[in-house]
């Protein structure tokens, strides 16, 4: 039977092969690339003040950290509350070159790509390296492992001389084919950069999803125990996420490094392995796109809460910092929120749009 | 010499202190095998309350230390109705991170009070004046504190091995399946644990905010310090708490005492806990006292 490859009403899949597809039909694809080409051009046609821009680049580099997280605790069902300590690990490896080569040197400015990349596998090797108790733990004792590690990098970076005792260190600008990224072009530039490896990076999750891998990673989550029947090993797998949500992190540390300008200890706080829980619980764990909801979702949170704390201190004078208060008590709700009545997160709202509009007019 | 033994004393206020932490959080994990990472929150809130009652309505510190205690009973035992029944049979992940997200909650609370970012302290009702015996000094406060947790711990221990309540929850922690068929209510004994959880958390705010005085961020670290001292202990041992608590007490005061200054250390005292956290973890994950019962991967 001849396909229609535009719209598909049901599933006519005939091999696994055919299954596996990224795009099920050419509308899906068409759209997919409509919306890149959207996100890519339309800062040509809207111009947007810093402080826009600034939380737009912050969702970006927030959504690369949590294609790490969600394949830790989404895909590999393994609780990391230590997730802002790896994003400070790769914003960190930037700060030693910057403390070790001045903040200006050619490697900084120049060879950035390159670094971003060093950041994230120096941020893999760490996060191997803290999954080790995984090779003989379960769950509930990975849980505290992550919580010591990010205690333990907290108190490294608090009281090492080298890393300015948590003091920003700042990072230079960078060059790029048309020489110094200015001022004004500064976050338009790191819009561009960071959406590249958001795309890239989703690519390669997607793509190693669909690999022996990916299937790896579910599987020890499901069942450890099958896995491991099946010629797995479930301990080498957790290492392996490990690692892989080191590398994202690490990335996105960098990211963060470059597009702030420096390196400050404030940014990678308990508070924010929670931020991160938050974004990947909101969005939607164990799904891709999950991973551009949630942080979407929390940043958006963030500003509102900002603003409703902003009128209630014209309403009372006397309410001194009401954001402080409201941004973990709105975080706190969201998370129970969403774990106790949606626990699918809002990739779930995603799907059953989807599936609504793929068979609409008809009800199903 | 003297020094030495004025370390020894610290370290055992100290680790009676983490002991009393660490009694709540283990409660909580022995009944339901949840891990409460919002523990130092009720720690916080057990010390809070006793202060407003105690400055802000005017109430003799001993009365409003027990209403404290009350009042944290039933508040831990309605968020353990309102946040953690409707969630008993889910994976143990998503009851871990609604913990998480309780702690946030809570956090936002009490910032929404003085009391998250100013800093208070009790007024004395205690004798001044150290008591100094062989060139150690403790004082009252910390004295008082040591002898109230030891009161405390020996009630618990005693609930747990004697009363009808204690047995039961012992037994559900054993086998849920064979308790529920000879009748324990398992809702009923989870909502127990958090009570007593937070009515021991409430204890152990009411003497450590008595010590410290009261900051958030004191109070909450020790909510955090928990986990080496329960890793230690063997998660589900209120025995080893109490020991893993006095023995965390002594290495940080000493780790404070001797290692800060040498080779540009500082601030030791905070990282050794999880330090040794990470190394029995690695080599004795049960802990000292814990059951044998860790699943290999």
């Amino acid at each position: 039977m001849a396909q229609n490859r535009w719209l598909a009403t049901g599933n006519f899949f005939t091999s696994h092969r055919q299954e596996q597809r990224i795009f099920f039909t050419h509308l899906d694809r068409l759209v997919f690339i409509c919306f890149l080409v959207i996100v890519f051009i339309w800062p040509l046609f809207i111009e947007f003040g810093n402080k826009t821009m600034l939380v737009i680049d912050n969702i970006l580099v927030a959504i690369i950290a949590i294609y790490g997280l969600n394949l830790l605790t989404g895909y590999a069902g393994l609780i990391s509350i230590g997730h802002a300590a790896f994003v400070g690990v790769g914003a960190y490896t930037l700060a030693t070159f910057a403390r070790l080569l001045g903040s200006s040197h050619v490697l900084l400015t120049h060879a950035w790509p390159l670094m971003i990349l060093l950041a994230g596998g120096v941020g893999a090797v760490i996060g191997a390296f803290v999954g080790l108790p995984a090779l003989r733990l379960k769950h509930l004792y990975l849980v505290i492992a992550t919580l010591s590690f990010q205690m333990i990098f907290q108190w490294v970076i608090n009281f090492s001389k080298f890393f300015n005792q948590g003091q920003t260190i700042s990072i230079g600008r960078v060059f790029w084919f048309a020489g110094k990224v200015t001022r004004d072009q500064h976050y338009l530039f790191w819009y561009y950069i960071t959406l590249i490896f958001v795309v890239v990076f989703g690519f390669a999750v997607r793509n190693l999803l669909r690999s022996r891998y990916g299937r790896c990673l579910v599987a020890v989550r499901d069942n450890d125990r099958a896995a491991d029947a099946m010629g797995m090993h479930p301990g080498f797998t957790k290492v392996y996420a490990f690692a892989l949500s080191g590398f994202f992190a690490g990335c996105a540390g960098a990211l963060h490094a470059y597009m702030w300008r420096g390196v400050g200890f404030e940014s990678f706080t308990l508070h924010h392995s929670i931020n991160y829980l938050a974004m990947a619980i909101v969005g939607g764990l164990g799904s891709l796109m999950g991973s551009f909801f949630g942080p979407t979702a929390i940043f958006m949170l963030d500003i509102e809460v900002e603003h409703l704390s902003e009128f209630a201190k014209t309403l009372f004078p006397a309410a001194l910092d009401l954001a402080t208060a409201l941004r973990p008590l709105s975080f706190g709700l969201v998370i129970v929120l969403f774990l106790m009545f949606e626990p699918r997160g809002i990739a779930n709202w995603w799907r059953i749009a989807r599936t609504y509009l793929k068979l609409w007019p008809f009800r199903y | 010499m003297s020094y030495f033994f004025q370390l020894v004393a610290s370290g055992i206020v100290v680790g009676s202190i983490y002991a009393l932490s660490g009694l709540g959080f283990v409660l909580i994990y022995k009944s339901s095998r949840v891990l409460n990472l919002a523990h130092g929150q009720f720690i916080s809130l057990g010390a809070f309350i006793t202060y407003a009652l105690t400055v802000g309505v005017g109430i003799p510190i001993y009365i409003s230390f027990l209403l404290s205690l009350v009042i944290t009973f039933l508040l831990a035992m309605s968020v353990e109705r309102v946040f953690l029944r409707r969630l008993i049979g889910e994976p143990i992940i998503s009851v871990i991170m609604v913990t998480i997200g309780l702690m946030s909650i809570l956090n936002g609370l009490i910032y929404l009070t003085p009391f998250g970012t100013e800093n208070f302290s009790f007024p004395e009702f205690l004798p001044k004046t150290p008591i100094t015996m062989g060139g150690v000094s403790i004082s009252w406060t910390q004295l008082v504190g040591v002898i109230l947790t030891v009161i405390l711990i020996a009630a618990f221990s005693w609930f747990f091995k004697k009363s009808t309540l204690g047995i039961s929850m012992r037994a559900v922690s054993d086998d849920q399946m064979a308790s529920m068929s000879i009748g324990i209510s398992i809702p009923r004994v989870f909502g127990l644990a958090w009570a007593a959880a937070g009515f021991s958390a409430a204890a152990a705010g009411g003497i450590i905010a008595n010590i410290t005085g009261l900051n958030f961020d004191t109070l909450v670290s020790f909510g955090i310090i928990v986990f080496p001292v329960v890793i230690l202990g063997g998660l589900d041992s209120i025995f080893g708490a109490v020991v893993a608590g006095i023995i965390l007490g002594l290495i940080q005061q000493f780790a404070a005492g001797y290692l800060d200054g040498l080779w540009g250390l500082f601030g030791t005292a905070d990282l050794v806990p999880w330090f040794i956290l990470l190394i029995i973890l690695l080599i004795k994950p049960h802990g000292l006292f814990g059951i044998h019962e860790i699943e290999r991967v």
